[in-house]
């Protein structure tokens, strides 16, 4: 990871009989403890590599979990997760080197300046030198905070914080992005800019994995999509595949016919 | 190989430096974690001076009214003055017995005397009689002289035992002055009967004083099995330097809890974890930048026990040497604080908990270890407790060095168990985030 890396994914060195799927879950099992269900239940998902899933759910559907045992912040009761054709168990290093995750809630430094917050990551994505300087250099830029790279982050709006936030989840050019909701909470301008840039990242290669309860912004962004409930893949395929099959004419209505009109407020 | 290791330690180096900025950022904490053992450590000791006096380091004031105003006074005043007594006299013609009875037990003073009136000559007059006694006279009880002492309620045992100990030997050599003196003259009378030159008594007046004063026999005070010379008495600033500095150094262990807690209830933790960097490179890069606090923790109250006590009236801070083992001490007992501190950013679940729990034990085992009162001053089964306090090594490793004078190789084992310490709980903390996962 010496070199500059910012925004280069896309090119792995895998062979090509491992690059087919960039994740591939099999029968996920989660329990969180005194809990009455499973947050995972036979949880199974393909995503091809260059892909832009979207995985979509309502709240509490399982959608964090399934992000975390994916990147494997934690490890399924029972199941198998292979990202880009390897364990976690045997090549935990191997993957995390080629994985960017932008979590839910901000992970950034409020007292740290943007550069500082970008310097610290890449350092510990173990970008050095020219090449550290070089990547953070393009992080501003593709977060539009090249102005404000000296300000500290907690004197930034929301929309900024989301855009360094997930400019930080790019600094060590993954070949697969997981997001977990990463546009809650922003105005139209910023969630415009995101969704741009991260359809530019993935025509130049990078596969995608997006969790988000937005069905228009699922529609717009991915190539397929994952509508999850009750910790299980209920239906998936492209929207317009999965509109065809269900005879329904949007995919809010399809959403709210596979999940339910009942409120989640667990 | 060494690329991985450059790797690893630049990532320790990152996480050090964004931690220093992050302190350096929150002024109010970083003032807080300096200011609060510099004001402790003044604080206690001023408030403790009066172990001063406990320990014969400063001189107990003595409350006088001589209504006798003969010898006996200026006798008795000449005696305790050698000793650690100092006294206040007061005149006699406003102030009575029941004054001095009401300002000892007020607690204004610890010691109060009266010298009754006409005590000198009835001392005289019964000294004579005890002679005539001895040569036969006749048998009648010799009167002892009574002095009114007057001990306030309040003082420590040990106080009031060391002050009537040394009031009893002044009467004790006053009354054989007076013996010698009597027995003198009763040789000199009979010898001038017999016709005997005056040269050859043995009790030569004049030189009583000095005789009754010579010492045939004493306690010579060894220090025991310190191997190094130029030791320093016990006092409240030698005991009070390290030992708060030692409590402020834990102290950190709040806010080294605090940061993990905070990333931890931000996306920091999970972000940190999904990067390919290990737990442990992290808590070693945290550790690194709150020991480099804690070093200067050390060096400010050394700076304050040395500089700014003299002008409070304290005596001064000195480390004249073993500067290498004091400062290893410090490092030592900088990494099982950090280690506490990581073990409770971990362990706990939230800031209010750790922030309550952190105080709590750190305040309990500075108690314990002896940074309050003395280990040796408290009840069997706490001095028996003592030994698992964290602060106990290091408040033990410190006085070896700065008190007995020991070398670096007397408390490695303090040492060493300060780092088993801080292995063990960063060991727990990375075992604890693991099984959470």
């Amino acid at each position: 990871m010496g070199e500059a890396t910012f925004m280069k994914a896309g090119n792995s060195s895998l062979p090509a009989s491992e690059m087919n799927f960039a994740v591939c879950a099999k029968a996920l099992v989660k329990w969180y403890k005194n809990t009455e269900s499973p947050a995972l239940d036979d949880f199974n998902l393909d995503v091809q590599q260059g892909e832009f899933f979207g995985l979509l759910g309502p709240n509490g559907a399982g959608k964090t979990t399934a992000i975390s045992i994916l990147t494997g912040l934690f490890p399924p009761d029972s199941g198998i997760v292979q990202i880009m054709g390897m364990g976690f168990r045997e090549k935990q290093k191997e993957i995390k080197q080629i994985l960017g995750l932008v979590p839910q809630n901000i992970g950034l430094y409020d007292k740290l300046t943007a550069r500082e917050n970008l310097t610290f990551f890449g350092k510990l994505c173990g970008i050095r030198g020219a090449n550290l300087a070089e990547s953070i250099q393009q992080g501003l830029v593709f977060a539009r905070l090249t102005e404000h790279a000296l300000q500290p982050v907690g004197t930034f709006s929301t929309g900024m914080k989301r855009r360094l936030n997930l400019a930080v989840g790019l600094l060590n050019a993954p070949q697969l992005l997981v997001l977990d909701e990463p546009c809650v909470g922003i105005d139209a301008q910023s969630r415009h800019l995101i969704h741009a840039q991260l359809k530019d990242l993935n025509q130049r290669g990078t596969t995608i994995l997006y969790t988000t309860h937005y069905i228009e912004e699922a529609r717009e962004l991915c190539s397929r999509i994952g509508i999850i409930d009750n910790g299980r893949i209920v239906e998936q395929g492209t929207p317009a595949a999965l509109l065809q099959q269900s005879g329904m004419s949007n995919l809010e209505e399809l959403f709210l016919h596979l999940t339910g009109k009942e409120l989640r407020d667990a | 190989m060494f690329l991985g290791y450059l790797t690893v330690m630049m990532k320790i180096f990152a996480t050090t430096a964004k931690e220093l900025l992050l302190l350096l950022r929150d002024r109010t904490g970083l003032l807080v974690l300096f200011l609060m053992p510099a004001i402790l450590v003044v604080v206690i000791t001023l408030v403790q001076e009066n172990v001063m006096e406990l320990t014969g380091q400063k001189k107990t004031q003595v409350l006088l009214l001589d209504l006798d105003q003969g010898e006996l006074g200026e006798l008795l005043r000449k005696q305790l003055e050698k000793g650690n007594l100092e006294f206040v006299v007061w005149d006699e013609k406003r102030h009575d017995v029941a004054d001095i009875q009401a300002a000892v037990a007020d607690g204004g003073y610890q010691v109060g005397i009266v010298i009754p009136r006409d005590a000198s000559s009835r001392f005289k007059k019964e000294t004579a009689r005890l002679f005539q006694q001895g040569k036969g006279a006749e048998n009648k009880n010799i009167g002892t002289i009574s002095l009114d002492l007057f001990v306030d309620p309040g003082i420590m045992a040990g106080l009031r035992s060391g002050v009537t100990a040394q009031l009893q030997m002044a009467v004790t050599a006053i009354a054989l002055e007076a013996k010698l003196t009597m027995l003198s003259r009763s040789l000199q009378q009979t010898m001038n009967r017999r016709g005997a030159p005056r040269e050859i008594n043995p009790l030569d007046e004049d030189k009583l004083s000095a005789l009754s004063r010579q010492s045939l026999l004493t306690f010579t005070e060894s220090q025991g099995g310190s191997r190094a010379a130029g030791l320093f008495l016990f006092n409240p600033v030698q005991q009070n330097v390290p030992a708060w500095a030692l409590f402020g150094m834990f102290f950190t262990a709040i806010p080294i809890a605090g940061s993990i807690l905070q990333e931890r209830s931000s996306g920091i933790w999970i972000r940190l974890t999904a990067l390919p960097v290990s737990p442990l490179v992290l808590f070693f890069g945290k550790a690194l930048a709150y020991i480099g606090v804690c070093l200067c923790q050390f060096l400010l109250i050394v700076l304050i026990g040395a500089f700014l006590f003299p002008y409070i009236g304290l005596p001064s801070f000195t480390i004249s040497m073993n500067l290498p083992a004091v400062l290893f001490t410090v490092l030592f007992s900088s990494f099982a604080a950090c280690g506490y501190g990581i073990f409770l950013g971990i362990a706990c679940t939230s800031y209010e908990q750790a922030s309550t729990l952190g105080a709590t034990s750190v305040v309990a085992a500075a108690a314990i270890g002896g940074v309050m009162v003395p280990v040796y001053a408290m009840p069997h089964m706490m001095q028996r407790i003592s030994i698992i306090s964290p602060l106990n090594w290091g408040l033990t490793a410190f006085q070896d060095l700065l008190l007995r004078g020991y070398s670096l190789s007397a408390v490695l084992g303090d040492l060493g168990r300060l780092f088993l310490f801080f292995v063990v709980t960063v060991v727990l903390s990375w075992e604890i985030a693991r099984r959470r996962q």
